[in-house]
C-alpha cells in the first residue's frame, strides 16, 4: 500500500464512500478554473459511462471465471476512480488488482461483488453531481 | 491565450504535437486537458490500432502510450510503430504502473524511449515530455551532423578509421568508416583488414611505410604521411594518412584514431606547379630559377669539396632573324630543337629540385648537371664538377658541334650557331651572379669576334663587352626615340669670308649626354645600324637645307658622311631622291662624303652608285684625303667634285716641311682634275695663312666654328660672319688685299 500514489484526504470512514473526494474534485476544477470548458462535467460524464460499462464487463469476467480480465478491469478502474475522487473504489481496485496479479485469486465472485458495491456507490455520487 | 510553460526552449516547436494513446476515456480526457493546459497539442487515440492508423500519414513530435490496453497493448503498439517508416526515432513514452518493473523492461525492449508512472501529477508528465523532446532534437541534430560529416568526407575523399592493438581482444584491428572504405575503393560494409591495405602499397614503398608505422607505434607518436597505393582496379592513388595515438588508462598507447584522404589530385597539382615554377614551358628544360638554384647548390658543394665547377652561357647567333623571317612559331620550334640537342651534350638530370639536396652522397652534386634555358635564346649548361678548364671547353665544343646539322623549322632548313662563354668556379667568380656575368662577358667576346665559337672568361675581356652591348641596344632605339641630332660645321671660303656649305655631323643625345660620333659610329658600322642611321641623316640634312633656304636664302649644300656599304645599296639613289623631293630642294643641296679608305676598299662596288648620283646632281666629296693608299689614277676616272685634305696634314703645317709638301701636291692634283679642295681641321690663323698661301681657300675647323646645332650656326652667321667680327676675317681680308683684291669686291654672303 505504501507504494500507492498518495491520495490527498484519503477517507478512513464508510461515510465518505458515498461522496467524491473534495481534493480530487478541486484538482479537476483547477484544469478549468473558470469552468468555461465544463471540464468537471465532461470528466464525470466520461467516468460514469466507462464505469457503467466496466461494471458490466466485471460481471461477465466473473461468470467466465477470468481472473486476468478482472485484474485488468480493476487496474483501469483504479486510476480513473482515483482521478475523479472515487477513493473507496480506487482502493478496492488496487487491493484486488495486486492480489490477482500476485497469483492469489481467492474468491473471484466476492471480489467482483465488492467492486460492484463500491462502483455502485461511486455511480450514485457521480450521478448526484451530474444530475442534482 | 498563449500558455507559458517553464520548459520552452529555443529550437523546439512552439506547440509540440503529442499522440496520446489510452483506452480509458477518463484518463485520456484528463491527460489531454492537463497537457493542453501546458502548451502541448494533443491528439488522442483510445486503442493501439487507432494510433497506428493515425501514424500512417502523420508524425507527431512524441507518442505517449498506455502500457496496458485491451487488444493491442502498449508494447505491441510500440513495436508496430517502430516498424512504420519515418517513426524509427520518434520519442515514445510508455505509461506504466508504479510497481510494474516487468513493464518497464518490456517497454524498453519494445523500443520505447522512456517510461513514466501513471499519475495525476501532470506537471511531472509535461516535464518529462519536454525532456524527451529536447533529447530527440539533440539526437536528430547529431544524426544530421553525422550525415553532413559523412558527405563532407565523401566530397573530400576522406574517411576516418580506428585501429586498436591486437591485445585488446574483440575490438582489435582496423575499423574504417564507409567513407574511408570508399577512399580505398571498397564498398561500405566490406570487411577490410590492415593487411589488405598494406598489400595495396607498391612493393618498393611498402617496406619504408611499414618502418614508419612501427616507429610511430613504438613511440606512440603521431602519424602523418602520404603513401602511394594501387587500387584493385589498377588505378594509382596517393593517400594521406594522419592519425593520433589513443592511450589506455595506464597511459600506454592502445591504438590510433585518424583519417585517410585521397590526395592524388592535390599532389598532381603540386607537381604541376613545381614543374611550372622550375621548368621552361617551351623546351621543358630547367628555367632560370631552377638553374640558379642548381648553380647555388653546385657552388656550395664545390666550395666544400674543393673542386671546380663550370658555367657555360650559350647564346644563339642571329636568332632574331629566324623569328623575324619565319615567324615566332618557327622560332619556338627551333628553340625546342636546340634545347633537345644541348641536353644531349651533358649528363642532363630532369629531377625537380627544391629544398635540401637529398641523398647527400659524395657525388650527389652530379645530379645538378643540366642544360637550362635562361630565357629568349639564351641557354646555360651547368657542369657541377670539372677537373680543368679543358673539360668545360670540351663540352662547349660539343655544344657547337651539336648545332652544325641544320634545323628544320617552318618547312625549311635553318642553320643556327651559338656563341659560348665559359666561367669557372672559383677562378672566375665566387658567386653565381659573378659567374653568370663573367660567362656573359666571355660569350660577348665571341660575338664581337664573329660568333659561332666559345671563349673562356679572362679579366681582360671584362672591360668593354657588356658596355658595348648596352650601347648597341640603346642605339637601336635612338632613332625611334628621336635621340639623334645633326650638328653642322661650316665650310668657309676665307677669301670671300663666306660660308660655302656645311658638313653634317651626327650626335646622339643619350640621357642628357651628347655622345660623340667616335663612340657610336664604329659600333653602328659593326652592327649594321649605320644603314638606318645614315638614311635618317640624309632625310634630316635635306630637311635642314630646306629650312635654311627658307630662313635666310641658303643655297649651298649640306654634306652627309656615308659609309661605303651604303653606296652598295641599290636604293641609295632612290632614297636621296625621295629625301630632297619630299622637302622640295634641288638634289645638289645634298652632298655626300665618303672617306678615301672606304672608297678604295670597295671601289668596284661603289663606282656605279657614284655615277648615278652624279647624274642626278648629287656631288661626291672624298674625305680624309691623303691618308689612304689611293691610286691616283682612279681619281681621274671617278665622278667626284671635291677632296678634303686630312686634318693631320693641316695640323703639321708649319711644323714639318713634309706636310706642306703633301698639301701642295694635293692642291696641284685637284686643280689639274678640276676638283675643289677643302682643308679640314683648321684651328689657327697661322694654318689658315699657310693654306691660303698654298692656294687652298676653302677651309673647315675650330678657327671658324666647331660643329653646332642648326640654330647656333645661323646665329653665328648673323652675328659673326656678316658683321665681319671674327679675327680670321680681318686676317683673310689682309691676305686678300695682297693676293686677290679684285675678288673680294662683289662677294657679300647671304643677305
Amino acid at each position: 500500500m505504501s507504494l500507492e500514489p498518495p491520495i490527498p484526504g484519503a477517507p478512513s470512514t464508510a461515510a465518505s464512500s458515498t461522496a467524491l473526494d473534495a481534493a480530487a474534485l478541486a484538482r479537476l476544477r483547477e484544469l478549468d478554473p473558470d469552468g468555461r470548458q465544463g471540464v468537471l462535467l465532461r470528466v464525470l460524464a466520461a467516468y460514469e459511462t466507462s464505469l457503467a460499462r466496466m461494471l458490466g464487463q466485471l460481471h461477465a469476467a466473473r461468470d467466465a471465471g477470468d481472473a486476468g480480465a478482472v485484474a485488468e478491469l480493476a487496474h483501469k478502474l483504479k486510476s480513473s476512480s482515483a482521478s475523479v475522487g472515487a477513493i473507496a473504489l480506487a482502493a478496492t481496485c488496487a487491493e484486488i488488482e495486486r492480489r490477482l496479479r500476485a497469483g492469489a485469486p481467492g474468491d473471484l465472485a466476492a471480489d467482483v461483488a465488492r467492486l460492484a458495491a463500491d462502483g455502485g456507490a461511486a455511480l450514485g455520487a457521480v450521478g448526484a453531481m451530474l444530475r442534482p | 491565450m498563449t500558455p507559458i510553460h517553464p520548459y520552452a526552449d529555443v529550437g523546439q516547436p512552439a506547440q509540440p504535437e503529442v499522440l496520446l494513446v489510452d483506452d480509458d476515456e477518463v484518463n485520456l480526457l484528463l491527460t489531454e486537458l492537463a497537457l493542453r493546459e501546458r502548451g502541448f497539442k494533443l491528439v488522442g487515440a483510445s486503442s493501439g490500432e487507432q494510433a497506428l492508423a493515425l501514424l500512417r500519414d502523420w508524425t507527431p513530435d512524441i507518442v505517449v502510450l498506455d502500457a496496458l490496453m485491451p487488444g493491442m497493448d502498449g508494447f505491441d503498439t510500440c513495436r508496430a510503430l517502430r516498424r512504420l517508416p519515418g517513426h524509427e526515432t520518434v520519442p515514445v513514452l510508455m505509461l506504466t504502473g508504479l510497481d510494474d518493473d516487468a513493464s518497464i523492461t518490456r517497454a524498453y525492449q519494445a523500443g520505447a524511449t522512456d517510461f513514466f508512472v501513471k499519475a495525476t501529477q501532470w506537471g511531472l508528465l509535461a516535464g518529462r515530455l519536454h525532456y524527451l523532446l529536447r533529447a530527440s532534437r539533440t539526437r536528430i541534430e547529431l544524426e544530421r551532423s553525422k550525415s553532413k560529416l559523412a558527405r563532407a568526407q565523401d566530397l573530400a575523399r576522406m574517411g576516418s578509421f580506428d585501429w586498436w592493438r591486437p591485445e585488446r581482444g574483440d575490438a582489435s584491428g582496423l575499423v574504417m568508416s564507409p567513407e574511408a572504405l570508399r577512399v580505398f575503393g571498397f564498398g561500405p560494409h566490406e570487411p577490410v583488414g590492415l593487411r589488405t591495405l598494406l598489400r595495396m602499397v607498391p612493393h618498393d614503398d611498402r617496406r619504408s611505410f611499414l618502418r614508419l608505422l612501427h616507429e610511430a607505434l613504438r613511440h606512440a607518436s603521431v602519424v602523418a604521411t602520404d603513401v602511394p597505393i594501387i587500387l584493385l582496379d589498377g588505378r594509382q592513388r596517393i593517400i594521406h594518412v594522419e592519425a593520433e595515438p589513443e592511450f589506455n588508462e595506464h597511459g600506454h598507447g592502445a591504438g590510433y584514431t585518424g583519417i585517410v584522404q585521397d590526395v592524388t589530385d592535390r599532389r598532381l597539382a603540386e607537381d604541376k606547379i613545381r614543374q611550372l615554377a622550375n621548368f621552361d614551358a617551351l623546351t621543358g628544360l630547367p628555367n632560370r630559377r631552377q638553374l640558379i638554384w642548381r648553380a647555388e647548390r653546385a657552388l656550395e658543394q664545390a666550395r666544400r669539396m674543393g673542386h671546380q665547377f663550370a658555367l657555360l652561357l650559350i647564346d644563339l647567333d642571329r636568332f632574331k632573324i629566324i623569328n623575324d623571317t619565319l615567324g615566332h612559331g618557327a622560332g619556338d620550334e627551333a628553340l625546342v630543337e636546340v634545347g633537345r640537342r644541348l641536353r644531349a651534350c651533358v649528363r642532363h638530370s630532369e629531377q625537380v629540385m627544391e629544398g635540401a639536396l637529398e641523398a647527400a652522397g659524395v657525388r650527389s652534386h652530379r645530379s645538378l648537371e643540366a642544360v637550362g634555358r635562361l630565357g629568349g635564346d639564351e641557354f646555360v649548361a651547368l657542369l657541377p664538377e670539372v677537373v680543368s678548364e679543358q673539360d668545360a671547353e670540351r663540352v662547349a665544343q660539343r655544344v657547337l658541334e651539336s648545332l652544325r646539322e641544320p634545323i628544320f623549322v617552318g618547312g625549311q632548313e635553318c642553320f643556327v650557331t651559338a656563341s659560348v662563354g665559359v666561367a669557372m668556379y672559383p677562378r672566375d667568380g665566387a658567386s653565381v651572379v659573378d659567374l653568370l656575368r663573367n660567362s656573359d662577358i666571355a660569350m660577348y667576346s665571341v660575338k664581337v669576334q664573329g660568333k659561332n665559337s666559345a671563349a673562356v672568361y679572362s679579366p681582360q675581356l671584362a672591360g668593354r663587352g657588356r658596355e658595348k652591348l648596352e650601347l648597341e641596344t640603346a642605339l637601336h632605339k635612338a632613332i625611334e626615340r628621336d635621340e639623334l641630332v645633326l650638328h653642322y660645321q661650316p665650310k668657309i671660303d676665307v677669301r670671300a669670308a663666306r660660308m660655302v656649305g656645311a658638313e653634317a655631323l651626327m650626335r646622339w643625345q643619350r640621357g642628357g649626354r651628347l655622345v660623340p660620333p667616335g663612340e657610336f659610329i664604329p659600333l653602328a658600322e659593326d652592327t649594321g645600324l649605320i644603314v638606318p642611321l645614315s638614311e635618317w641623316a640624309l632625310r634630316e640634312a635635306a630637311r635642314q637645307a630646306r629650312q635654311w633656304q627658307q630662313a635666310f636664302g641658303f643655297a649651298e649644300s649640306i654634306a652627309v658622311n656615308l659609309p661605303s656599304r651604303l653606296f652598295e645599296r641599290s636604293d641609295l639613289v632612290e632614297h636621296i631622291h625621295q629625301c630632297v623631293t619630299a622637302v622640295s630642294v634641288p638634289h645638289r643641296m645634298v652632298q655626300l662624303e665618303i672617306t678615301e679608305d672606304n672608297l678604295m676598299k670597295d671601289l668596284q662596288n661603289v663606282i656605279p652608285a657614284l655615277h648615278r648620283l652624279n647624274e642626278i646632281g648629287v656631288e661626291i666629296s672624298i674625305d680624309d684625303f691623303g691618308t689612304g693608299y689611293s691610286s691616283l689614277a682612279y681619281l681621274t676616272t671617278l665622278p667626284i667634285s671635291e677632296v678634303k685634305i686630312d686634318r693631320s696634314f693641316v695640323r703639321d703645317l708649319g711644323i714639318t716641311p713634309q706636310s706642306a709638301a703633301v698639301v701642295t701636291a694635293i692642291i696641284a692634283l685637284a686643280r689639274s682634275l678640276g676638283l675643289r679642295v677643302v682643308a679640314e681641321g683648321v684651328e689657327t690663323l697661322r694654318q689658315m695663312d699657310v693654306l691660303h698661301r698654298l692656294g687652298c681657300g676653302l677651309m673647315q675647323g675650330f678657327l671658324f666654328s666647331r660643329a653646332v646645332p642648326p640654330d647656333e650656326l645661323r646665329h653665328w652667321l648673323e652675328h659673326t660672319v656678316l658683321p665681319r667680327k671674327a679675327a680670321w676675317i680681318g686676317s683673310a681680308v689682309q691676305v686678300e688685299t695682297v693676293d686677290d683684291g679684285a675678288r673680294l669686291a662683289g662677294s657679300i654672303p647671304y643677305r
